[in-house]
């Protein structure tokens, strides 16, 4: 539309190569991280570092940045991800303590996830308070509620021997070599990319984020859509928390929110690099493996380990470089 | 205190704006107007929606640039203007929905900028502003309005008066008022013409907008009627009338692109008894049959848009009964009104009508997603051919069904907010200003798709500014003027400019409607 020519614009094979790397510029900053880590550190390209990255890193942040990722398509954010990792986690360990079968437990691990996300949908749908402001209130009313249940703020633990073999098989087995985790990770990334890319509730939770007018004007009901969008948040928040408490068999009040950050990174990088700037599973679960190599490779190359965030940050500078790059082009 | 001594000067010219051109996205908005308004006269600015007085008008304030013609103020030409040189020229814009940030406090948003400090220090002089403030409220308007009021708690005529003492505050020559009385009672805007002829007797150049032409008639010096982009004519209102004005402002010369069409008239699809929308409208009642298009106009304020707005479950009705095809239905969100067959084709396009960053197909689809679930997943063979087929029924010019709708052009984009709901199988289709903002060729494309639907016997009510369109293409058209339905208009028995008359309530026609 615009009559001025960019100078991008002006030639075209630089122009083709730009747009080449701004359409899959996930990828190619996946390479390139994996690449440089590969060559500055002996450790990092062996197979034991590899499954290391995946495992330590990948599996729990994938988990809960695909909660958020929902959240972020409704136009929203759950500030509260954590919140609902640590409901699950504190009922499941609670309940295996007590000597409740382990589905059970698990079963009521979720729901707790769930209700956080039920009370988030109330907040936001019900009443109307804006997802950041209705979120932020439940992460701290969340963090109280854990301090009072477990006296201030006490661990709970579960004995290092008798833990129930399915408790044990959730955190550290293994299926045909593979963990059980990575496992529970995959499957979820394969249902949220169905339910957001095929399923109708994902197609309005997307044009609600794009343009909620719109949807409403289309006689939608878009505050229903998204209630159950949060309610997914806590649900599969609730699943990472689940995870997390089988594989250090102790329950540790707030420690979700180490998540938070990270996943709204992955998410919003995931979002502004993809073709249509819409969020999207298969971006998230790039933008964690980028936050995770980044991560796993510093550590490597022997850096003070309180030079991880400036490694995440300066990527997250990179990703808005290149969406910056991407708009100048979209609009030329 | 005398807001204005320094024009004691009234020959020449406050504002001469010559041969204006003005291109926004190849559209053209101005070709060519030109305005000139005497020192010291009160000069009324009119045209239809879309003739150009917004861009002419957003010209002055320094808010476009033109792209040919010349401005002079006070016989100076000026190349560049920017909003805060025109202020600083002493012009000053008055506009209901400008201005005022509802969380300020009077005194903040009369001194925004300019705030008086205690000489030789760095605070605010709080005295002196409340002085100042005061003394134009209490001479001007004889009111008191604390300087710790929030905007927020004031009345639309009171956030009128703020503005309008901020621009005296300044000593203006020239004050524009855009739509001033839209919003106000009728005592209120005498208030405001009783204000505005002092301020002419002070010397004051006072450049009046409006859609009222009796409002015209009854305050204006001179007026400049604007029509497709230029002015038509510029005339002193001594000897001249609201229905002459209202006849200028009408083009004539399109009468043909209107595929008109006889369509046998089938049973009453919705019947409207005496419903009223409290302090908008008040008993309106109506039928509407299947295969009729039925035409409704009215000025901002006269109730028509509640009415559509109300349809659709935007608003609720405080009282009366809608029924669709002879039961009685309560439509209080959009969703149960879509349930009930109602499609909304809202002016907002871009806003409301069309997501902009949604492809082609999922715009289209995305009423009747239903239809295209299988145990709650989408059935994307269906969805495509959907989209295909409507893509090839209403001609949309489209790079492909995938493409994102914000590349299409704004008529393109209409035929998919209506497509959006021949895919729902809409019956009853309410258009709010179906071709604003759409080129030529698109609107008869429009004209031919709303005979379309008529024909295959959907109810469809147009409400639109666009006068001629509303005769080309309506069975009969309604007049809604300040709440209440004034007149019912056989197009073929009628005019554009009798219709308006009626709709500015130009005084002549008022009488006669009794």
């Amino acid at each position: 539309m615009s009559l001025q020519t960019s100078p991008i614009e002006a030639s075209g094979l630089p122009r083709a190569i730009i747009g080449a790397i701004v359409n899959n510029a996930l990828v190619l900053a996946l390479i390139a991280v994996f690449a440089v880590f590969s060559f500055a550190t002996p450790t990092f390209l062996t197979i034991a570092n590899l499954q290391s990255i995946l495992v330590n890193n990948f599996t729990l942040l994938a988990i809960v940045a695909i909660a958020m990722t929902f959240a972020v398509s409704v136009g929203g954010i759950d500030l509260s991800v954590g919140t609902a990792v640590d409901f699950a986690s504190f009922a499941f360990v609670s309940l295996v303590l007590a000597g409740q079968p382990v589905f059970i437990a698990a079963l009521a691990g979720l729901g707790a996830g769930a209700a956080v996300g039920a009370f988030n949908a109330i907040l936001i749908s019900g009443i109307g308070i804006s997802p950041f402001l209705g979120t932020l209130g439940t992460l701290f009313i969340g963090r109280s509620i854990q301090q009072l249940l477990t006296n201030g703020g006490n661990p709970v633990y579960l004995p290092p021997t008798g833990v129930p073999e399915a408790f044990r098989f959730l955190g550290r087995g293994a299926i045909a070599g593979i963990p059980v985790p990575l496992v529970i990770a995959a499957g979820i990334i394969v249902a949220a990319t169905i339910i957001l890319t095929r399923a109708r509730f994902g197609r309005v939770a997307l044009a609600i984020g794009i343009q909620p007018s719109v949807v409403r004007y289309s006689g939608i009901t878009a505050r229903a859509h998204v209630a159950v969008a949060f309610i997914l948040v806590g649900l599969i928040a609730a699943v990472a928390g689940l995870i997390l408490s089988a594989t250090v068999t102790v329950y540790i009040p707030s420690s979700g929110n180490a998540f938070l950050l990270n996943a709204i990174g992955a998410t919003f990088i995931g979002t502004t690099l993809s073709r249509l700037g819409r969020p999207n599973v298969a971006g998230t679960v790039l933008g964690v493996l980028l936050l995770s190599i980044v991560a796993n490779g510093l550590l490597l190359t022997g850096l003070n380990f309180y030079w991880q965030q400036v490694g995440t940050g300066l990527l997250i500078f990179a990703v808005l470089a290149l969406s910056f790059i991407n708009r100048r082009k979209a609009t030329a | 205190m005398s807001a204005a001594s320094p024009a004691a000067d009234r020959s020449g010219d406050a504002i001469h704006l010559t041969r204006i051109v003005k291109r926004f996205d190849g559209a053209q908005a101005l070709s060519g107007a030109s305005l000139r308004v005497r020192r010291g006269t009160v000069h009324g600015l009119v045209g239809q929606n879309g003739a150009g007085k917004s861009t002419l008008i957003k010209l002055l304030a320094g808010l476009h640039q033109p792209d040919e013609g010349r401005i002079e103020i006070d016989g100076q030409a000026y190349d560049k203007l920017t909003p805060h040189r025109v202020e600083e020229l002493g012009i000053h814009f008055i506009h209901q929905d400008r201005l005022l940030v509802p969380t300020f406090t009077v005194g903040e948003a009369l001194f925004l900028g300019r705030e008086p400090r205690i000489p030789g220090t760095p605070f605010l002089d709080r005295r002196l502003m409340q002085r100042r403030a005061s003394e134009i409220l209490d001479d001007y308007f004889g009111v008191r309005l604390p300087n710790s009021a929030l905007i927020s708690e004031l009345s639309t005529a009171e956030k009128q008066i703020v503005q309008i003492t901020r621009a005296l505050l300044d000593q203006p020559k020239v004050l524009v008022f855009d739509e001033p009385t839209a919003a106000l009672v009728r005592r209120e805007a005498d208030i405001l013409f009783r204000l505005i002829r002092r301020l002419r007797d002070e010397g004051v150049t006072i450049i009046y907008i409006s859609h009222y032409l009796n409002e015209i008639e009854e305050l204006c010096d001179h007026v400049t009627v604007l029509r497709n982009g230029e002015d038509v004519a510029t005339l002193a209102l001594s000897e001249t009338s609201a229905a002459a004005i209202a006849r200028l402002m009408v083009a004539r010369d399109i009468a043909d692109m209107f595929p008109k069409r006889s369509v046998v008239l089938g049973k009453d699809i919705l019947t409207l008894d005496r419903l009223s929308v409290r302090g908008k409208y008040q008993d309106v009642s109506l039928t509407l049959r299947r295969g009729e298009v039925l035409g409704l106009t009215g000025l901002l304020g006269s109730g028509a848009k509640e009415l559509i707005r109300t349809l659709f479950g935007l608003e609720t009705a405080t009282s009366g009964q809608i029924a669709i095809d002879g039961r009685a239905v309560r439509s209080v969100n959009p969703a149960q009104a879509v349930d009930q067959h109602l499609a909304l084709v809202p002016e907002d396009r871009r806003g409301n009508g069309v997501a902009l960053d949604l492809s082609v197909t999922e715009n289209i689809t995305l009423s009747s997603l239903k239809r295209f679930t299988r145990l709650g997943f989408l059935y994307f063979g269906g969805e495509r051919r959907e989209a295909d087929d409507l893509i090839r029924r209403l001609e949309v010019k489209t790079a492909g069904r995938d493409a994102l709708v914000r590349t299409l052009s704004g008529g393109n984009q209409q035929k998919v907010a209506i497509a959006k709901w021949l895919s729902r199988h809409s019956e009853v289709y309410l258009l709010d200003e179906p071709t604003v903002g759409v080129d030529i060729g698109s609107k008869v494309e429009i004209y031919n798709l709303i005979g379309d639907l008529a024909a295959r016997g959907a109810g469809i009510i147009v409400l639109s500014s666009d006068l001629p369109e509303l005769i080309g293409i309506t069975d009969r058209i309604i007049v809604l003027f300040r709440g209440h339905v004034v007149r019912e208009f056989v197009p073929s028995e009628t005019s554009p400019d009798e219709v308006l008359a009626t709709s500015t309530g130009s005084s002549e026609t008022l009488r006669h409607v009794g």
